[in-house]
């Protein structure tokens, strides 16, 4: 009848614990004060030693009831409750020491220090248990995190794109739902509602309201249900104030209760619609510009560049590879291609458009291993020597409009494995000829719009 | 103890006494002046990362506003060319077909749409309007398009379409300011000036952020929907004549050679420079940079704004007529202006308010002739661009400032002459294309009638988050110091549109 009375108790504890570390480090510090006169504050340094160890014996109980009472796991309490106790003798033991004396003893700043790590450990392992691990890690600069080995907190569902089909209905899609959206409150250590949602036995067992699942019935299902419920419904999990699971994610667990809810099932034998699984894919983003490392380019150097006429800068903040066009310096011609030499490495996006350069531009263009965008329109490259680009392993996009490059020429560039698209409008290729020699899409251009009878009709 | 208090208190009150009004000026001009002058040092204008600006330290960026700069991430996209269609076109008549509202024409609009709200003009109980256009789907996207824009129906795997818009102004000019500027208050930087100010330019010929206009009006909104806001007034667009000569003045006057108007402009930036040495007014810089660029510009934009020298399939192809107003000329203009390097080019079309109170503002008829201005040029853009590979690095968008009511407008409770539409804020379809933007791709789905987005919606704020990123920038982190506190062009909203990025 009075059992709520240890309950009660036990909710005080995140209030008591204040006690034992406030008074406890009091005397602490009245001890650290007795330098020379050893006697000064005796009667407040023994009195607080007492009352400390008064609280923290209270602080002691209060905590072993509160984790009697609501759903700790004595493995996530232990050490906390250990270190607890040993504070509490240690503060006893203290006061002891000065009972029946007049004057601090010998080595007593040794005591009291180790009692100060006491009190900090078993501060810090309380907060862990009711802030999380990562409270105070989270907040740290991402390089000491590193540092410290702080592990990264889980991302939530991703899937491949590739044959999600055979994957897992429970392994690949379900529980990885359940540990981003259910874990931190439904697992062994830490189980609200007698629940551990962090296993497949474990589900099936339920908490304190029956099984989780009802197999195939998604409405009687408790797991499904609590989703399903208004957001502001008593009821409703995750509560109000966590972070919401997607509706798509709300939708495969509906399905995999319809479904049956086996362990063996893959998404494929479920016929879950790629739609429902599109949010969650791992974008596989290929980067645009080469995966290696260099360093930046100076600031001296970019502006130098800009000195000589160039439009030069890095293709975004920070990165060491470079765009340089010729839009303000048309005077540009084949010899002043040698004033790029302090870059080659760092060149990616050369725009060489309306400038003064022949055929001969080509040789030299090789020294830039890195180059990934060219765009040589409007100039008098003939397309003879378009086999020396062969070099430019990188090169993705080519750009020849308004040059009198052929569609034989074209051909020798098949052998540049990364070349993606070569823009060729307004040159002597036409559609007549086979686009399908050509590994890379070439765009032509040479569009037209045929009147039609509503151009002309006003209303 | 008590005769020192009396002491002390004594001395007090005697000091007191001995204060003058002359004592009080002292303390006015070493105080008074004190606070004034932290307004002045550190107040309004903090430039970017809150540095305080002074003559003495200039950075390459004050000397030249317009100097680019690298985008914080990889671009997709380096110019964008925004085709605004002033006054809202209807979106029931172009891209959301709603073959249910059909059922529903000359019927008593439901009560429902009409509870708790208030339209521009719309007052009692509206009748409803079915499309007035034929629809068909379109491409290997099967978007739908009506037979009001024939040849763009054909570009429809090449955009992505935002089918469920919606803004919160149902008045054109608080409605434009807020889909330029991110706020339908006045003050704040437009989207292109956002852009000029966080990139510069690359051509540094030509002005950085270019605004054409047609239709023969501006937007209802006045020039402050390319106006630059609490940024420096550099970065506003520069909007070109779109009759005649672009820029006036361009040609040097008889017998002034070009050096010595070089010498002319080079004396007057040195005293307007002594000027800004002496009080530091970004203003000026502003100012010395518009003579230099108009000295420069006298070189290129004669041969970039001149559309007498493209071929004559360019001119089938955009059905451009040299030498009048139009947005199809405008359309040709935009595509050289972006392969020139001009960062931001905006279009701004006038006419699109079709009310259905005269025949040019019908929905059946006005609309249609509205609809044929553009339908070439627009589709004559987007491929152009795409043939010289410019697609690829420009973001193209379309759009209006709001969409139009399901229902029949009843002005004043009559019924219209003509077939009309009022403003509607809770549904219109937008539709971008080009660099970093999916091919062929539709976002947001609306009720049955077209009345409201009942999925995927789409906020102003969203759709600006998704131009900042595919221009390289994270719109929470793109800000600026004014008056005390960082803004953004998304203010406190806006979430990234991933849906429609390739």
């Amino acid at each position: 009848m009075f059992d709520f009375i240890f309950q009660l108790f036990g909710r005080f504890h995140p209030l008591l614990v204040h006690l034992p570390i406030g008074i406890l480090l009091f005397g602490i510090i009245l001890v650290f004060l007795s330098k020379s006169d050893k006697t000064a504050y005796f009667d407040s340094i023994r009195l607080a030693f007492l009352l400390g160890g008064i609280s923290a014996l209270a602080s002691s109980a209060s905590g072993f009831l509160q984790y009697q009472n609501e759903g700790f796991a004595w493995d996530s309490v232990q050490f906390h409750f250990y270190f607890g106790l040993v504070t509490t003798v240690t503060s006893f033991w203290l006061f002891f020491e000065l009972k029946n004396k007049q004057v601090l003893p010998f080595n007593f700043k040794l005591k009291s220090s180790g009692l100060t790590v006491l009190l900090l450990i078993t501060g810090h392992l309380g907060g862990n248990i009711t802030h999380g691990e990562e409270y105070l890690t989270e907040v740290l600069p991402e390089g000491i995190q590193n540092l410290l080995g702080v592990e990264e907190p889980d991302k939530g569902l991703s899937i491949s794109p590739q044959n999600w089909e055979q994957l897992r209905y429970y392994e690949g899609v379900v529980q990885p739902i359940l540990n981003s959206n259910c874990k931190s409150c439904h697992n062994p250590r830490n189980s609200k509602g007698d629940l551990d949602l962090s296993s497949y036995e474990s589900l099936l067992a339920g908490g304190e309201n029956g099984p989780a699942i009802h197999s195939s019935d998604f409405e009687k299902s408790e797991l499904y249900a609590r989703l399903n419920l208004p957001l502001d419904h008593e009821d409703h999990m995750p509560p109000q104030e966590k972070r919401q699971p997607k509706k798509e994610e709300v939708e495969l667990i509906r399905l995999w209760i319809v479904n049956g809810a086996s362990t063996t099932q893959t998404l494929g034998e479920a016929k879950v619609e790629q739609k429902l699984l599109e949010p969650f894919f791992i974008k596989e983003e290929k980067a645009f510009y080469p995966e290696i490392t260099l360093k930046e380019v100076s600031p001296d150097t970019l502006q130098n560049l800009k000195a000589i006429g160039f439009y030069s800068e890095p293709v975004f903040q920070g990165s060491p590879f470079l765009k340089v066009t010729c839009i303000n310096f048309k005077t540009f011609s084949d010899e002043d291609l040698k004033s790029l030499n302090g870059v080659k490495d760092n060149l990616a996006y050369l725009d060489l458009s309306g400038t003064q350069i022949s055929d001969e531009v080509l040789n030299d263009l090789s020294l830039f291993p890195n180059l990934t965008v060219l765009k040589l329109n409007e100039t008098k490259i003939s397309g003879e020597n378009l086999a020396k680009l062969k070099a430019n392993t990188y090169l993705k996009h080519l750009y020849l409009n308004g040059t009198q490059v052929s569609a034989i020429q074209l051909e020798v560039l098949n052998e540049l494995k990364s070349l993606e698209k070569v823009y060729a409008f307004n040159t002597p290729i036409t559609e007549a000829q086979d686009r399908k020699k050509f590994k890379f899409s070439l765009e032509i251009g040479g569009y037209t719009l045929p009147p039609i009878p509503s151009d002309t009709i006003v209303y | 103890m008590k005769n020192l208090d009396k002491l002390l208190g004594e001395l007090a009150s005697q000091k007191l006494q001995a204060q003058t009004r002359r004592h009080f000026l002292v303390d006015c001009v070493s105080k008074l002046g004190g606070l004034a002058m932290a307004p002045l040092l550190f107040g309004c204008d903090l430039g970017k990362n809150g540095q305080v600006k002074s003559g003495l330290n200039l950075s390459e960026r004050d000397l030249n506003p317009l100097a680019s700069i690298p985008p914080p991430f990889l671009a997709k996209a380096k110019s964008i060319i925004y085709l605004h269609m002033a006054g809202a076109p209807s979106q029931l008549e172009l891209f959301d077909y709603k073959p249910e509202l059909a059922k529903l024409n000359d019927q008593d609009c439901p009560e429902s749409l009409l509870e708790g709200r208030k339209f521009a003009f719309i007052r009692g109980v509206p009748k409803m309007l079915g499309p007035q256009a034929n629809f068909k789907q379109h491409g290997e996207s099967g978007a739908w398009v009506s037979d009001y824009l024939p040849h763009f129906s054909q570009m429809v795997d090449e955009v992505a379409f935002l089918k469920a818009m919606h803004t919160d102004q149902f008045n054109h000019g608080p409605a434009q300011l807020f889909m330029q500027t991110g706020s339908p208050r006045l003050g704040r930087p437009s989207l292109g000036s956002w852009v000029t100010y966080g990139l510069g330019t690359e051509n540094q010929n030509l002005p950085g952020f270019v605004v054409l206009t047609s239709g023969g009006k501006t937007p209802d909104a006045g020039k402050s929907v390319w106006g630059s806001g609490f940024l420096p007034s550099v970065y506003q667009g520069v909007q070109c004549r779109s009759k005649g000569d672009p820029v006036l003045y361009l040609e040097d006057p008889k017998g002034m050679t070009r050096d010595l108007k070089k010498n002319v402009i080079s004396a007057i930036n040195q005293a307007n420079q002594e000027d800004f040495e002496n009080f530091g007014d970004p203003e000026i810089l502003a100012r010395i940079n518009q003579f230099e660029m108009a000295y420069r510009m006298q070189i290129e934009v004669p041969e970039v704004m001149n559309i007498n020298d493209e071929p004559a399939y360019i001119h089938e192809l955009y059905g451009t007529k040299p030498g009048e107003e139009s947005f199809a000329n405008n359309c040709l203009l935009a595509r050289k202006l972006v392969e020139k390097g001009v960062r931001v080019v905006q279009l701004y079309d006038w006419g699109w308010d079709t009310h259905g109170t005269d025949r040019d503002g019908s929905i059946d008829l006005g609309l249609r002739n509205k609809c044929r201005e553009i339908d070439r040029p627009i589709t004559a853009l987007l491929m152009d661009l795409k043939q010289r590979g410019l697609l690829e690095e420009t973001l193209v968008v379309w759009g209006g400032e709001f969409g139009r009511t399901p229902m029949q407008e009843n002005r004043e409770g009559k019924v219209q002459g003509f077939k009309g539409r009022d403003h509607h804020v809770d549904a219109f379809t937008m539709w971008v294309a080009g660099g970093g933007v999916k091919k062929g791709a539709s976002y947001g789905i609306t009720d049955d009638f077209g009345f409201s987005g009942i999925d995927e919606r789409t906020s102003v704020h969203d759709l600006h988050a998704t131009i900042l990123h595919l221009m390289g920038f994270d719109h929470e982190k793109f800000t600026y110091e004014f008056q005390g506190r960082p803004f953004r062009l998304t203010d406190v909203e806006g979430e990234l549109i991933r849906k429609i990025l390739a």
